[in-house]
């Protein structure tokens, strides 16, 4: 019975996990427009820092790693958050300023393979190809928990956390802040001609895009206590994409439902299932082309995704209904009437005051 | 009560608005601009004609800062905005239309006035989050003034529809609405009566009137003569990337060169044109 509930709160600690990506991902691509291929590199940089300040110096151990603060949770974990937002910094600084759309992507896919290779090969970074392992599990000292209460805590632990960070995405996708994100994705020249300093503004989604993506990393090495370049293959980007564009590019909730489709009952369900007999393995590569046709079909029929994003309709001020709504201005103005309608400006707004 | 004019940028008193002198641009071999030079008068209507291919919507390009300018210099009341980035040139002041209209298909017709503003303390991570109140205060403000520029521009019952949806000349509506509420002191028409019904273009020139009762200066690029002559206190004239002329229409139809390059080819194709 332990088991059963050992796979449930792995599944639930992945589907929040994901869910904090897809957040990450979403406000650089579903809301800013960034086309961000290399996203999977800043959550190893989140996972990677938040690992190697949380173990001890590496003098003395059989792994190879800078930092070793000893760092308590949750202090390691915003480490990683704040790391990835200083790649994203040094990224757009390559990349924003000049490139767009198709081009941006093939130049972030570059430098995500440029990333992989280094932390691959640079084994006093982070251990090289064995990646970092032994990080310590954030509490599990102090409360005395077994690993399979562990698993049940910190599953917990980062549903609070996504909670909290789906509130504050919330509350910026739902400012002008994130009304200026989806006027650049639309149209950035058009946002440009309007005042806009597009680059800031790109600028400013990496960066909330790439903390999601850094405490989503960190939550996967505490979680698993490990994490090595096998776990961020170039291509795991495209899961990540999956996920947002199955459950609805532009809407949070549509990011939850994507994650529990892709990433929980596609990706890890089926890991915990038996391997077919005599075909180890395959269960995966099923996996992976599962993904990939599911992907087609919903780029194919439904692009908007399973819950698409929402209309944003305000609330209109007191008395707004009673003043305007039936008095819709369909007749031709004159020409030669034109400062009755100057006027009417003015008034209007004394009558909403009132 | 917040006047539309309360919101205009400051760009100097008295004088011209924009003065733009000897501005050059080629695209390889082509000299699309070669040596435009022209005032545009405060408060006024101005409208930039010509023959096609004169280089009217590489002006504005220039002027706006979506292109670079090779040589020349443009300067905005007492600003040198010369190759200045497009936003600064639109936060100080001067908004722009494109020929064909550019809406922020994603957004609402709502959202496409309120993202206008040129700076919002809503756009700031910081106020989000810790100054809440000031957010909502300024919102509420720019929603009853969207509202109202939606209603003057009788777009107000499409307000939550998404901008895509809207027809063509809808279309153009919202995005001169749109420049309306950016509060501009020099807005930029390209060719705004382009591509629209008879009544619509009564509707437009009504617009543009408004503007300049309200203090905007406008220099809109237009082919049709006759709002030009009814609206426009003032015409430039511009062929083969070069100033021809200005003056008013009258004084135009009685000048030579501009008869010859530009007139004379409409008077003859009739009217309506």
């Amino acid at each position: 019975m332990a088991q059963f509930w050992f796979y449930v709160f792995t599944l639930v600690f992945f589907l929040f996990d994901y869910f904090i990506l897809a957040m990450g991902l979403n406000i650089q691509y579903g809301e800013t427009g960034i086309l961000n291929f290399a996203y999977i590199g800043f959550v190893a940089i989140g996972a990677y820092v938040t690992g190697a300040v949380s173990l001890p110096n590496s003098v003395g151990t059989a792994q190879q790693y800078i930092f070793g603060f000893n760092m308590p949770f949750p202090f390691s974990l915003l480490a990683g958050g704040v790391a990835s937002m200083l790649l994203a910094v040094v990224v757009a600084a390559i990349t924003l300023r000049r490139l767009r759309t198709d081009y941006l992507a093939m130049v972030l896919i570059s430098l995500s393979l440029v990333l992989y290779d280094v932390i691959n090969n640079y084994v006093r970074l982070f251990n090289g190809a064995d990646g970092l392992y032994n990080v310590p599990q954030p509490m599990a000292g102090v409360l005395h928990l077994t690993s399979n209460a562990f698993v049940v805590f910190f599953a917990c632990v980062t549903g609070v956390i996504s909670l909290i960070m789906w509130a504050g995405m919330s509350r910026i996708t739902r400012s002008p802040l994130g009304r200026t994100f989806r006027a650049i994705r639309d149209d950035p020249d058009v946002a440009s001609a309007l005042g806009k300093g597009v680059f800031r503004y790109q600028l400013t989604s990496m960066l909330i895009g790439s903390f999601y993506a850094g405490i989503g990393g960190g939550l996967l090495i505490q979680f698993g206590g490990s994490f090595n370049p096998t776990a961020w293959l170039p291509g795991e980007t495209f899961v990540v994409f999956a996920v947002i564009i199955v459950g609805g590019v532009g809407n949070n909730v549509g990011l939850l439902m994507g994650a529990l489709l892709v990433e929980t009952l596609l990706i890890h369900l089926p890991a915990f299932l038996p391997d077919i007999p005599g075909h180890p393995g395959l269960i995966e590569y099923i996996d992976a082309m599962v993904i990939g046709v599911m992907l087609m079909v919903m780029l194919w029929f439904r692009p908007q995704g399973i819950i698409p994003e929402k209309i944003r309709r305000f609330a209109l001020p007191v008395g707004e209904l009673l003043n305007r709504d039936g008095h819709s201005v369909e007749a031709p103005v004159e020409v030669a009437s034109t400062v009755t309608s100057a006027t009417s400006i003015g008034e209007t707004h004394e009558g909403n005051q009132g | 009560m917040m006047t539309y004019q309360d919101t205009v940028a400051p760009t100097g008193v008295g004088g011209p608005i924009l003065r733009c002198d000897g501005i050059t641009k080629a695209f390889g071999g082509v000299n699309a601009v070669n040596g435009a030079t022209f005032e545009v008068p405060r408060n006024k209507i101005t409208a930039l004609i010509g023959p096609n291919g004169a280089g009217k919507t590489t002006v504005v390009n220039l002027l706006s800062g979506a292109m670079k300018i090779d040589s020349g210099k443009v300067q905005l009341g007492t600003t040198d905005i010369t190759n200045l980035e497009r936003y600064k040139i639109a936060r100080l002041g001067l908004m722009r239309t494109f020929q064909l209209s550019r809406e922020l298909g994603g957004l609402t017709v709502l959202e496409n006035l309120l993202v206008a503003p040129k700076v919002q303390a809503g756009e700031s991570l910081f106020n989000i989050f810790f100054r809440p109140r000031l957010l909502k205060r300024e919102e509420r403000q720019n929603l009853e003034r969207a509202l109202d520029i939606l209603q003057t521009y009788g777009l107000y019952d499409l307000r939550d529809n998404r901008a895509r949806e809207l027809s063509g000349g809808q279309k153009k509506l919202l995005e001169i609405s749109r420049g309306v509420m950016a509060a501009p002191s020099l807005f930029l028409l390209d060719e705004p009566m382009a591509g629209v019904n008879p009544a619509l273009i009564e509707r437009i020139g009504g617009y543009i009137l408004d503007m300049k009762a309200q203090g905007v200066t406008v220099l809109m690029i237009e082919h049709n003569l006759n709002v030009v002559e009814r609206i426009c206190d003032n015409v430039i004239v511009l062929a083969e990337g070069r100033t021809l002329a200005t003056g008013t229409m009258k004084e135009l139809r009685e000048n030579k060169e501009v008869v010859t390059a530009y007139l004379g080819e409409i008077i003859n194709a009739g009217p309506g044109h």
